[in-house]
């Protein structure tokens, strides 16, 4: 087979792999989050029939060519960060469009999507989409310097900023995953990781209950399931950078699924033990004691 | 030739003659006068002439049959001649000028006139020390008559006041006379100069009385109260008179007598004159009546030339070269300058604006401005030049830095006083008079500084080899500004095409990049011209001149030609931002900070030639002595072009005021002029060190706070242009953090950054500029919802953004990637991820110029607006044109930068392989990822529009809103304070710490000029006691009492 079709087939399969594992994931914890507040929950394939749901709607409208292109930026953004990561740590075919760009890419593209929804949600016209705007963008400002400052920690711990290599040099056992082998690094990371998943104390971009869920407030139907579509995609392509990065990657999907799940796990838990924050609390807070962690992340791999 | 006794007898028997003509004789008396004056002036420049085309020996003129030292004799050599030609020029013109006051007065007051221009010329040409005396005393009273011509109450007590000192100082200069001719015998200067001085006990007093009545003649500070006074009470004419007539006389008188003087009371002379300048500039700031001010000005300016000739020994053989280019600006401007206030007829500077009424004076006005501050082409600009050289070649910088002090302070009035007259709004209770043989004048004396500006840098060794054509080339378009717009614009196109077309293949691969970015970028810009209707007054000249100006820095050979063209850029930018609607004060701080760090590019440059032949550039990359300070310096001036954080207050204000077109001028192209400064500065000197800290380690901490700051900053602004404008300095942060890591990497991301930096903030700046065309306001949170009514405008910005934020696939990430990489392999890691903090707040104004103007609600009074015009649209398309291909393709842009860098890095070099880019640490592809990107848009694109082909068109009013109507767009947009939760929690990193600084600074200044002016309390018993004190104390320093 050509190799192009043959890489264009198997990110297709990845791409399946991932949509489905996110969607089951999705209403997996949400089964789990009814079950611990003692209710019954929705049926853990939810997530399915709620797309369908919206494919299916018969009222369907838009504010305007950006407001269209809006979901079609977000999914892209998610689509291609998936397909810029190497999945499978071995695996020639899980690879995928790797080869283009390193953890760089990776970083910056992650922005590719969020700022075309959020220009979507601008011309959607309404007031919340726009306060979710601000809202997120803020945050992230806030979050993304304690993820960078780990981040550059990892890239001077190994000296490359090749994903592929870093994974490689985790290999070998547990303790060697940067997780414990730079976890002033892997702090720093896994607290900005909490927000970069958007839940909560860091979920006031949504906010379902101040401002009916923020940027996406107008989107509905065939839009809205686009975006449903990256929402099961994108958080389990950052899951598996994390997985990369810390946790020495994964050689076959079993291992992937783990330690997503994993990673997943531990903003849920925060999530359903602490309060929202308001955005210049959380602004603060990502540049106290995270940046400081951050810091001497770089600090220490620099002069140690 | 005429013999040069025919001036005075001329004189002489006019002013005689004009006594008989009877009562109604002052019509006659005054033509009488000007033709004489016109013969001297005549007799004079022929002989001037002769002396400089030929070589003819100095004449001596005997007034008795008997020769010196029994009789008075009068030379008349070279300069000579240059002084009376002066000095009888401006009685020529200044009669005419005066012509209908001095009518009025009587016939009398042009006997004055003439006995003052005919004391003038003996003062210069006699070698007779008590000859020069009576003569000096025929020129005080002379004055002291022309004083009271006005009669006012000011006028009669400023002439007394006159009288009294300038007795008193007569008085102690005859005293000096009669000693010095008791000691030696003869008062025949050559004879006095030829005995052996320092033998004769006693004489040393003789020569200090002489020195230090010529010394206060002069009006040194503080025993100037006087003639200050005069100044401020006498009519503009006589004041332009005594300023450039009389203090011209005085400067030869000084420079034929400083020989006599030993070299101590020579040095103190020198020190009188330069705190002279210093504190009456100071003082000068305070100044509101418009006559006052010149009068510090010329006080200050004879300060200078003292200084210079006081310092004589020191300078060695160019102190007649700087002493002359300095006089002759000082002559013709300060003239031109009292003139032109004599027009406009008012006590106050601020109504000055009135002589927008008349563009010849206006143009005029500025130009004696410009020459007065020492900016090219004008005289005095070579001769500031040449002093801070010699001065700092012999290590005088305390020297040097009172001099430049000094000029700045003349600056700050000069310049806000040109800002009030181009800017203010006209006075109503004003008329502005131009009577025709009161503009002649004028406009000669503009003109001739031109010529004495282009004279003097042909006599000028290195000034000669400077490329005037771009100047002259932007000069000529000031006289065919009565073309329409659109027939000039084509001309400068054509123009600098032209020039780009002829040069290039002359320039090395960096001039190549950065005359590209000047020149190719300016003609982009230029494009956007034929939105603008009408004639555009006064716009060509000036972007031609900054044009100009950038050329000439990218083909600078010696410090000398980077200089000129620094300032010809400076001064054609000035010119630009000053046309904003609100832009005098940001043009003022632009222009302030502009002097500012030019003067400390000029000081590193003076200090570079210490130990050194010539000035070419590359003594730089041979500095012998205090490398690391000039390298600051020179860093520090090339700074203020950047913007860097502290020195960037002038910059968001003077670029979101400017135009459409030319707010990327200044912003995408000027500031590049900073970054080729650095760059220059980089590659001769490489890395200093100050106290063990590296210069560029400082400036990577420079570059990364002006970038956070500027990038936040930029956040918070209500402004579209503004907020350009803050990201703008946040963007030449990254340039100056590029520069300072001294790699290939570093050297790579800071240039190619340069060029994506002019691409995406010229599209933006266009394009916004396009918006403000069309709604009349900057305001974001006024406009909204544009994207239906602008659509080509909103994809320019969104591309624009786009590359800005540095996100994939576009161009700007290639600046990111690389950033990373060489901060990597620097291993600066705090700076870096400051950086990379700083490169994200750029997500937030990037979304908010987009989303605040274009998304959301459209208001009521926009619905009618139509797209931006055509032509601000063309330039917009062809620079996203290139964004596209540099996209697809970004080993086009890189792979030539990197390879000119390889000579001065070799190392750590990217390795290419098609659009793959490797570096140790990582690899990047962005032809592939372009492809990956857009097919994954298509496809998602595709499958929607499929699922969605029904979808129904709805306007933005309608929302799902809890079931209620919103009330108005304009309640309804969200953009005001668009993150205010941001500001609250990280707004006090930019709390206006800056700004206040600077403010407390000027204020400070102003205090300061304040108390000192208190000295002056306009009462002549204090003014005597300033001069005896004055006197007393230089004797006790001079005779050792202290």
């Amino acid at each position: 087979m050509d190799p192009i079709v043959e890489k264009i087939l198997f990110a297709i399969l990845t791409l399946f792999i991932v949509l489905n594992y996110g969607m089951l994931v999705q209403g997996v914890i949400r089964k789990i989050g009814a079950r611990v507040g003692r209710r019954y929950g929705i049926p853990f394939y939810q997530p399915y029939i709620d797309i369908i749901k919206n494919y299916s709607k018969r009222t369907r409208m838009t504010h305007g060519i950006m407001f269209y292109l809006g979901p079609v930026f977000r999914l892209t953004g998610g689509i291609g960060l998936l397909m810029f990561m190497p999945v499978i740590f071995g695996n020639e075919h899980f690879q995928n469009f790797s080869f283009s760009g390193d953890l760089l890419l990776i970083l910056y593209f992650q922005f590719f999507g969020v700022l075309g929804m959020a220009l979507g949600a601008g011309e959607s016209g309404h007031p919340y989409s726009a306060l979710g705007v601000s809202r997120g963008l803020s945050q992230v400002t806030a979050y993304e310097l304690p993820l960078s400052l780990g981040v550059l920690s990892l890239a001077v711990q190994y000296n490359t900023i090749n994903i592929s290599d870093i994974v490689a040099a985790q290999q070998g056992g547990m303790l060697n995953w940067s997780i414990f082998t730079n976890p002033l690094a892997a702090i720093a990371m896994l607290l900005a990781f909490l927000a970069a998943m958007g839940r909560s104390p860091f979920d006031v971009v949504l906010a379902p209950q101040e401002i009916p869920i923020g940027p996406p407030t107008e989107f509905h139907s065939g839009l809205l399931g686009v975006l449903q579509l990256n929402r099961a995609i994108f958080p389990i392509a950052k899951l598996i950078l994390f997985m990369n990065l810390l946790m020495g990657g994964a050689t076959n999907w079993v291992e992937l699924i783990i330690k997503t799940f994993i990673i997943y796990m531990w903003s849920v838990l925060v999530g359903t033990v602490f309060p929202r924050f308001r955005v210049d609390q959380s602004v603060r807070w990502f540049l106290g004691i995270p940046l400081a962690i951050g810091v001497l992340a770089v600090l220490f791999t620099k002069f140690f | 030739m005429v013999d040069p006794i025919y001036i005075i007898a001329a004189l002489l028997g006019i002013a005689f003659s004009i006594g008989f003509f009877g009562k109604k004789g002052e019509n006659l008396a005054g033509y009488l006068s000007l033709i004489g004056l016109a013969f001297v002036s005549f007799v004079s420049m022929h002989w001037l002439y002769s002396f400089m085309t030929s070589d003819i020996q100095a004449v001596q003129i005997f007034t008795t049959a008997f020769k010196p030292p029994f009789s008075i004799n009068l030379l008349l050599g070279k300069e000579e001649a240059l002084f009376i030609s002066l000095i009888n020029i401006i009685g020529l013109f200044g009669g005419l000028y005066m012509f209908d006051k001095l009518k009025s007065a009587g016939k009398n007051s042009f006997i004055a006139l003439l006995m003052l221009i005919m004391g003038l010329n003996v003062m210069v040409m006699t070698r007779d020390l008590f000859n020069l005396f009576v003569f000096m005393e025929i020129s005080s009273i002379a004055i002291a008559g022309l004083i009271v011509v006005t009669q006012n109450q000011k006028s009669i007590s400023a002439g007394f006041k006159c009288m009294i000192a300038t007795g008193i100082i007569s008085g102690l200069l005859l005293l000096g006379i009669a000693f010095i001719y008791f000691f030696t015998g003869t008062l025949n200067l050559d004879f006095i100069l030829a005995g052996d001085l320092e033998s004769i006990k006693g004489v040393s007093i003789a020569i200090f009385f002489i020195m230090i009545a010529i010394v206060l003649e002069m009006k040194v500070f503080p025993a100037n109260g006087w003639g200050l006074d005069v100044y401020t009470g006498a009519n503009s004419g006589i004041g332009a008179l005594l300023s450039s007539a009389y203090a011209t006389a005085s400067v030869y008188v000084l420079m034929k007598l400083i020989p006599l003087a030993p070299e101590k009371l020579q040095f103190l002379i020198a020190a009188i004159g330069i705190i002279t300048f210093l504190a009456s500039n100071l003082m000068g700031m305070r100044q509101k009546n418009p006559n006052r001010l010149l009068g510090y000005s010329s006080v200050s300016q004879i300060g200078l030339i003292m200084a210079v000739i006081g310092l004589g020994s020191v300078i060695g053989d160019y102190t007649y070269f700087i002493v002359i280019s300095i006089l002759i600006s000082h002559f013709f401007a300060k003239a031109g300058l009292f003139w032109i206030s004599g027009i406009v007829n008012s006590n106050s500077i601020q109504d000055f604006s009135i002589l927008r009424k008349n563009k010849l004076l206006l143009v005029a006005f500025g130009v004696f401005i410009f020459a007065l501050s020492g900016l090219p082409p004008f005289p005095s600009f070579f001769g500031k030049w040449e002093l801070v050289m010699h001065l700092s070649a012999s290590k005088n910088f305390i020297w040097v830095a009172a001099l430049l002090l000094g000029s700045f302070f003349e600056a700050v009035y000069m310049f806000r006083w040109l800002g009030y007259a181009i800017k203010l709004e006209i006075p109503k209770n004003l008329k502005l008079e131009v009577k025709s043989y009161k503009l002649i004048p004028i406009v000669i004396f503009a003109l001739a500084l031109f010529g004495a500006g282009y004279y003097i840098s042909m006599e000028h060794q290195y000034a000669q080899l400077i490329n005037f054509l771009p100047l002259a080339f932007a000069l000529a378009f000031a006289f065919i500004e009565f073309l329409p717009a659109w027939v000039k614009n084509t001309l400068a196109i054509l123009g600098m095409a032209a020039y780009f077309y002829f040069n290039y293949e002359s320039y090395n691969q960096l001039q190549t990049i950065f005359a590209g970015i000047f020149i190719v970028g300016g003609i982009l810009t230029l494009l956007a011209g034929y939105a603008y209707k009408g004639k555009r007054q006064g716009f060509y000249p000036f972007a031609l001149m900054m044009f100009a100006g950038l050329i000439g820095l990218v083909e600078a050979n010696t410090t000398l030609e980077f200089f000129f063209a620094w300032e010809i850029m400076t001064l054609g930018s000035y010119f630009l931002i000053i046309r904003g609607k609100k832009s005098i004060k940001h043009a003022l701080s632009y222009i302030l900070f502009s002097i500012g760090g030019a003067y400390l590019i000029l000081s590193g440059f003076g200090l570079a030639t210490i130990g050194q032949v010539g000035i070419d550039l590359s003594i730089l990359s041979t500095v012998e002595l205090y490398a690391p300070w000039i390298f600051l310096l020179l860093a520090v001036g090339f700074m203020t072009k950047t913007g860097s954080i502290g020195l960037h207050i002038w910059l968001p204000g003077a670029h979101a005021e400017a135009e459409a077109d030319v707010s990327p001028m200044v912003s995408a192209i000027l500031l590049k002029a900073g970054v080729f400064g650095l760059i220059m500065i980089f590659l001769a000197m490489g890395e200093q060190f100050i106290a063990g800290v590296s210069i560029a380690y400082l400036l990577s901490w420079v570059g990364v706070l002006t970038a956070v700051m500027g990038n936040m900053m930029a956040a918070f602004q209500e402004d579209a242009k503004k907020l350009l404008a803050y990201s703008s300095i946040g963007a030449l942060g990254y340039a100056v953090f590029g520069l300072s890591l001294m790699s290939h990497l570093g050297w790579l991301t800071a240039i190619s950054f340069s060029v994506t930096h002019f691409m995406f903030k010229a599209l933006l700046f266009l394009a916004i500029g396009g918006v403000v065309w069309r709604v009349k306001t900057k305001d974001m949170y006024k406009m909204g919802g544009l994207i239906k009514k602008m659509p080509l405008t909103f994809i320019s910005v969104l591309i624009g953004i786009i590359v800005l934020a540095g996100v994939p696939p576009l161009t700007g990430f290639a600046g990111k990637w690389l950033f990373f990489q060489a901060v990597m392999e620097k291993q600066w890691f705090l700076q870096g991820g400051l950086l990379f903090f700083s490169g994200i707040i750029t997500f937030l104004y990037c979304f908010r110029l987009i989303h605040t103007i274009f998304l959301g609600q459209l208001k009521d009074e926009h619905r009618q607006v139509k797209e931006a015009p055509f032509w601000l649209l063309v330039p917009q398309y062809i620079i996203l044109a290139v964004i596209m291909g540099f996209s697809l393709l970004p080993s086009s842009l890189l792979q030539p930068i990197g390879e000119m860098l390889i000579p001065y890095f070799p190392d750590g070099a990217l390795t290419w392989d098609g659009q793959m880019a490797h570096t140790a640490y990582g690899y990047w592809n962005g032809k592939v990822i372009m492809i990956i990107v857009v097919a994954i848009f298509a496809t998602v694109f595709g499958w929607l529009l499929f699922m969605n082909r029904k979808a129904r068109k709805i306007k933005q009013f309608n929302i799902g809103y809890a079931g209620e109507r919103p009330y108005r767009p304009e309640t309804t947009h969200f953009a005001y304070n668009f993150f205010a939760p941001y500001k609250k929690a990280v707004g006090f990193l930019v709390a206006p710490g800056i700004t206040n600084f600077w403010k407390k600074v000027d204020e400070g200044a102003h205090a300061v000029s304040d108390k000192f002016t208190k000295i002056y309390s306009g009462n002549g018993q204090s003014y005597l006691i300033h001069i005896v004190a004055f006197i007393v104390i230089i004797y006790l320093i001079s005779f050792g009492g202290f």
